[in-house]
């Protein structure tokens, strides 16, 4: 039901009635250049010419070697869940206006949140508050058994809170179940342990920040745990220099 | 049929003739025919939608049309929900709201979408429109409960305030009072929407305004009105049709059977919302009027798990439309594939949308079931961690008859979980057999493939969604070149550049608008394109700083492309970019 003020009428673009131009319709007669193309029509013939494109429609399809990653119907393996892949350099940092982040489209490319993607899945920003928070009263709901609390009926829903950690250095990613914990010593001391391997071992070297809902990136120890577990997105372990 | 001159039909004539047709399409071919329509047909046009407010400006729909009653506007881009498009970008109603205010004084409905909007824009409206009528703001923000207050204050006539998921801001001091500006003496509310406002209301202003408005017939509660007032409300307005609920997570028996009676004598209630945290104890309030229910919307109760959900829909027949949380599962939707044999739309939304395990026992079953139990189904949006093409061919072989299918596989390139393949088979048999599709959302692991599908079957679509898919540039082109309805196309994160756009260049002309981000597309080529087409407004999205400063061949960030007879906008922000900012081009 669009409003269609002067402009192209899709199927038949040369047929007017009377120029619309007497009206005062702002329409702008410029021809529009064949250097881009002709006006659409449905067939390969027009991009044959800016496109090397191999008309036999059999099954090899390749035009140009730009594009050699064309392909159909091969069977991939499963990919890996998006929020592990790391196909970033090791230290890489993740300050969006990195210039150097700007290479060709990638799933992990998306700047603007840290190693996740932004706008993905695509729901709206207040039904992820909501999703968050009925994670986070869940969680609790589990581990403090509030008196007054709601009763579930049928099977519960997982109550997990699990949270993506990144240690600085450390190229593979871990999950830590932030359910678990109230305090922020318990929540170190399994970070530490879980990055046993790949780290040093005094605790003190690192600092523990977090990503909160508004993507802004916060020292774990400056806010209450109240506030910590509410907000939190995702942890990452940063070296603190001396 | 003796032709008659439009000269020999008195002007009256023809405008009561004209005041029957109202669909935009049919008015716009009338004022093809000649010029006498043409005039008749500008004066008399009371309703008018853009689609996007950059399309045109103020003025000039002001000029050739004298008279509008009714206007909506559409502002950002649709993926703005999901946070893609930076703050500060636009879409900006202020300026049509000043420009309406003088021109047209009987204005009586406003309708906006994802446009920012000020308190004294609403104020203006407040003061402006003598007889207005119907306020809806979907998906805004910029405003606070003040403008709010003003509307309250000042609209007489009002019949309609709904604020859809807009973004209020709460002011500490007429928080919750910007209800009982309502004078005495209104009483004409119909339907009233707040259930995005995060605070709380004034419930004895509330009490008050249902009591003494008798044609109340939409009542959308926001989440802090707690359900033991609820009866309060319910006993005032009895005849309501369409109830939102507050939250409720303490049963407590008394309040229940409050709730029961309450109910038993809404008999014209036939949609509900709401039930933020609700005691799912509280549901058995609900059964005596689910027999009525023809839609419900349970996709904020969190609280409601698998089974209460079973009871629930197995008890309404009549239900035309769900919306709920994939705690409702395979074996959930299968009951109501069972019962509910009148449903046409159906939204399933994830519970833990970033948990990489599946939390729940939703899989492409579910969706299945109802497509072969529900033949009306027409509208899906489904949220699901895995999908197969047979599941998909099933689909589309049993609901030809889909309009809107939106599919969201949550993790990026899903392939088919029994195949290993792309899904590229599954969504080609969709657009093959449903022929009447008008919006498609693709997710999973696609190749070029499924756009040949796309271009050659989807003749009727509109709007296409696409997302991590595709290895070339040919799968753009399958598209632009195809569908010859398609009037909005998102795209991220694709391998889509420069060629199969500018191949396509005068296709852009003939949609409203193409938004792609994360994809291959040059600065070179928005240049261009913005150039060679006066008729599109070409802005490139971009924070990192000058396009300029970057190799031209580097891909931007994000583009929004979209037809425009008022030529560049005047209020673009620092971070959009366009064919003029280089110094060495100027103004063309």
């Amino acid at each position: 039901m669009e409003l269609q003020l002067g402009l192209a009428l899709p199927s038949n673009p040369t047929s007017k009635a009377f120029d619309l131009n007497y009206y005062g319709i702002e329409a702008n007669s410029k021809e529009v250049d064949h250097v881009i193309g002709p006006c659409y029509t449905p067939s390969y013939e027009n991009i044959n010419d800016i496109i090397n494109i191999d008309n036999n429609n059999n099954n090899k399809r390749s035009f140009g070697q730009a594009f050699e990653n064309s392909t159909r119907d091969r069977v991939v393996p499963r990919t890996l869940p998006l929020l592990l892949w790391n196909n970033n350099r090791p230290n890489e940092e993740d300050d969006p206006k990195d210039l150097e982040n700007h290479s060709l489209f990638a799933a992990n490319k998306n700047v603007g949140d840290g190693d996740g993607v932004v706008g993905w899945p695509p729901i709206k920003s207040w039904r992820k508050r909501l999703c968050h928070e009925n994670q986070v009263v869940r969680a609790w709901n589990n581990n403090l058994m509030v008196e007054n609390g709601y009763v579930c009926g049928g099977r519960r829903a997982s109550n997990s809170m699990y949270v993506k950690v990144k240690m600085e250095g450390v190229v593979i990613a871990r999950k830590v179940d932030l359910s678990q914990h109230h305090s922020f010593e318990t929540l170190t001391d399994t970070l530490m342990d879980m990055f046993r391997k790949s780290c040093e071992k005094n605790s003190n070297n690192y600092k523990l920040i977090y990503q909160d809902r508004e993507g802004d990136w916060l020292f774990a120890q400056d806010v209450p745990w109240r506030t910590f577990i509410r907000s939190v997105q995702r942890l990452k372990l940063l070296k603190s220099s001396g | 049929m003796k032709m008659m001159m439009g000269s020999s039909f008195p002007e009256e004539v023809l405008e009561h003739v004209f005041s029957f047709i109202e669909r935009d399409k049919d008015r716009n071919a009338i004022s093809t025919v000649c010029q006498s329509w043409y005039e008749i047909e500008r004066w008399s046009r009371r309703r008018v939608f853009v689609g996007n407010c950059y399309a045109v400006s103020p003025a000039i729909l002001i000029k050739r049309f004298p008279d509008v009653r009714c206007l909506e506007l559409k502002g950002k881009p649709h993926f703005a929900d999901f946070n893609l498009v930076p703050e500060g970008w636009g879409a900006y109603v202020a300026p049509w709201i000043a420009a309406a205010s003088s021109a047209y004084p009987w204005l009586e409905e406003i309708r906006l979408k994802r446009m920012v909007i000020p308190d004294d824009s609403l104020e203006l409206i407040s003061k402006s429109f003598k007889n207005f009528k119907v306020l809806v703001l979907s998906s805004c923000e910029g405003f606070s409960t003040e403008g709010l207050a003003a509307i309250a204050a000042n609209c007489r006539n009002l019949r309609e305030l709904d604020l859809r998921e807009s973004e209020v801001e709460d002011l500490n001091q007429s928080s919750g009072h910007w209800l009982s500006h309502f004078p005495d003496n209104y009483t004409s509310l119909v339907s009233l929407n707040i259930a995005c406002l995060n605070s709380e209301v004034s419930f004895t202003a509330l009490e008050r305004l249902v009591g003494r408005c008798p044609n109340l017939r939409t009542l959308r509660l926001n989440r802090a009105v707690p359900l033991d007032r609820l009866a309060i409300l319910l006993h005032r307005a009895p005849q309501l049709v369409e109830l939102g609920t507050g939250e409720a997570s303490d049963l407590r028996p008394d309040v229940l059977s409050n709730l029961l009676g309450a109910f038993s004598r809404c008999k014209e209630l036939k949609s509900l919302s709401g039930f933020w945290d609700v005691a799912p104890g509280y549901l058995t309030g609900v059964y005596p009027i689910c027999p009525r229910l023809t839609s419900l919307n349970l996709s904020y109760a969190a609280t409601i798990q698998s089974s209460d959900l079973i009871k629930l829909v197995s008890q309404c027949q009549n239900l035309q439309k769900l919306w709920v949380l994939d705690y409702i599962e395979d074996l959930g939707l299968e009951a109501l594939a069972a019962s509910c044999k009148d449903l046409r739309e159906l939204r399933v939304f994830p519970s833990e949308p970033f948990g990489v395990e599946p939390n729940v026992l939703l899989t492409e079953q579910g969706l299945v079931s109802v497509s072969e139990g529900c033949p009306k189904l027409h509208s899906v949006l489904y949220f699901c961690r895995q999908m197969s093409n047979d599941a998909l061919r099933t689909i589309a072989r049993n609901r030809p008859n889909m309009t809107r299918f939106r599919l969201c596989i949550i993790e990026p390139r899903t392939p088919d979980y029994l195949t290993l393949e792309s899904l590229d088979m599954g969504f080609g048999a969709i657009v093959e057999h449903c022929n009447d599709l008008r919006r498609l959302s693709l997710s999973g692991l696609l190749t070029d493939r499924v756009f040949e599908y796309i271009g050659t079957y989807g003749k009727k679509l509109e709007m296409l969604s696409v997302a991590f898919a595709g290895d070339s540039d040919l799968g753009l082109h399958h598209i632009l070149s195809g569908c010859e309805n398609l009037r909005k196309l998102e795209i991220r994160d694709c391998p889509f550049g420069d060629k199969a756009l500018l191949a396509n260049a005068a296709k852009l002309e003939t949609m409203r608008s193409l938004w792609m981000s994360s994809c291959s597309v040059s600065f070179g080529a928005c240049k261009l394109l913005g150039q060679k087409m006066p008729m599109l407004n070409v802005e490139v999205i971009d924070e990192r700083g000058p396009p300029d400063s970057r190799p031209e061949s580097c891909p931007v960030e994000k583009l929004y492309i979209y037809r425009t007879v008022s030529g560049p906008r005047l209020d673009m922000p620092g971070f959009v970019w366009t064919k003029d900012e280089d110094s060495a081009l100027g103004l063309s």
